[in-house]
């Protein structure tokens, strides 16, 4: 099995097969999600029922957002220790192949971060009448999380070998993920407060989602292979 | 074959390859011997394609026609063996040969693994490698690089960490290479594992040790 699909396929397997040889990689960003949850639940106690929606929203980003941007940043991790990472680069496999299975990578075990988070927000939030589990409020998420995942990707790639990684990389992710967190926040909150349905939504701030998941996705499948050259 | 022509490489301001040309016939081996910071490791990071060239061309041939290099050319670096530390010694070995097109199946996997004395059922599976010695991820690196099929080896210090036993493996791995129209470039200050083959003597700067 080589050539492009057979390389992707490959090496998503190998990067799952890697992640659940150390479960602490997937634990340690739900246990800070959960405990930042708990810690606003219980600091800001019972929301306004005009509130309640804005509330949901903002705690669920918010948390879901950092324990995103700890898994997101250490996706290479696994591949750095005994120069894996190194020696991948001399094999005959294709950016594209390798960047393509990395962003699904990080977007599976970033649903896997995403979706408890919500799922445990609403769940905080239920008796104000919050759905537990709301279709298009998931979808948006998502959408979220496939631009914050190839713009995550990309800049982890990029200071991969820099030295001031640790400050280089919030640097960089803060200022181009907050078009997506903008479009994500304003869209979550129309669907829950006015019921805009998700065909109008597209219309406007899903739309620019869209867009921005469109841009960082290609962006990534073209700059991956520079960076890699250059790492 | 392997032809270089004119290469030139140089960190910033500091050249340190100027105008290098060699070339390697099947079943050669070259030592790549200089003192340290004379462009060892560096000419390897070039001919892995880790480092890109500043001038001059690198080409790998089968007789006329010129052959894609990754798919040819297998590296060992001085410092780290390319493993994963979590997984086990067969799913490492696995890994690199399925990127590679080639799957071997059980029985050649713990062949292999066998020359490098880590086939004990419990070293090489559900035994994560990290557990292993320095010594035995050296040998596990180098079974990887016997499982690769490439022509050419580019080996830099492949003698780190491994003991007589592990050294007389690499040697008998290495002549079967040879011996097999294979081609290698190896940078080792032990001068004594070339005792046994008739290395052609390269210095990427002329200069010698």
């Amino acid at each position: 099995m080589s050539g492009f699909a057979g390389h992707t396929a490959l090496l998503l397997r190998h990067g799952l097969r890697v992640e659940f040889s150390s479960p602490e990689r997937l634990i340690s960003p739900l246990l800070f999600a959960a405990t930042i949850l708990v810690i606003l639940t219980f600091t800001l106690g019972e929301p306004e029922p005009a509130m309640v929606i804005s509330w949901f929203v903002a705690q669920s980003y918010l948390t879901g957002f950092f324990a995103l941007q700890i898994s997101v940043s250490r996706a290479f991790e696994p591949d750095t220790p005994d120069g894996a990472f190194q020696l991948l680069r001399t094999y005959p496999v294709s950016p594209a192949a390798w960047f393509l299975s990395r962003y699904l990578l990080v977007l599976l075990m970033g649903s896997m971060v995403l979706l408890p988070t919500l799922f445990l927000c609403a769940f905080f939030h239920s008796r104000a009448g919050i759905t537990l589990i709301d279709g298009p409020v998931v979808l948006i998420a998502v959408l979220s999380l496939m631009g914050l995942s190839a713009i995550g990707v990309l800049l982890t790639t990029m200071t991969l070998q820099s030295g001031a990684r640790q400050i280089l990389y919030p640097v960089l992710y803060f200022p181009l993920t907050t078009p997506v967190l903008l479009a994500a926040v304003e869209s979550t909150t129309a669907h829950l407060g006015q019921g805009v349905t998700f065909g109008a939504l597209m219309g406007s701030w899903l739309g620019l989602l869209l867009i921005f998941d469109v841009v960082y996705f290609t962006l990534g499948l073209l700059l991956f292979g520079e960076l890699i050259r250059a790492t | 074959m392997l032809v270089v022509e004119d290469l030139q490489f140089g960190f910033r301001h500091r050249p340190l390859i100027r105008n290098l040309s060699f070339s390697l016939n099947p079943g050669q081996l070259m030592h790549l011997q200089g003192p340290n910071g004379c462009g060892k490791t560096t000419l390897l990071n070039l001919l892995t394609g880790l480092y890109q060239p500043g001038g001059g061309r690198i080409r790998l041939l089968d007789g006329e026609q010129e052959l894609d290099p990754p798919r040819h050319r297998e590296y060992l670096a001085s410092e780290s063996n390319g493993l994963y530390g979590k997984l086990d010694a067969m799913t490492n070995l696995r890994f690199w040969s399925s990127l590679r097109g080639r799957y071997p199946d059980e029985q050649a996997l713990i062949g292999e693994l066998a020359a490098w004395k880590l086939d004990h059922p419990l070293v090489r599976s559900g035994f994560p490698v990290e557990r292993f010695s320095t010594g035995m991820k050296r040998r596990l690196a180098l079974a990887r690089l016997n499982l690769s099929g490439t022509r050419l080896w580019l080996l830099d210090e492949p003698l780190n960490g491994l003991d007589p036993g592990g050294i007389s493996a690499f040697e008998q791995g290495l002549r079967r290479h040879l011996d097999h129209q294979g081609m290698a470039i190896m940078v080792s200050h032990d001068a004594s594992v070339f005792r046994n083959f008739a290395p052609v003597e390269l210095s990427p700067n002329g200069e010698t040790s």
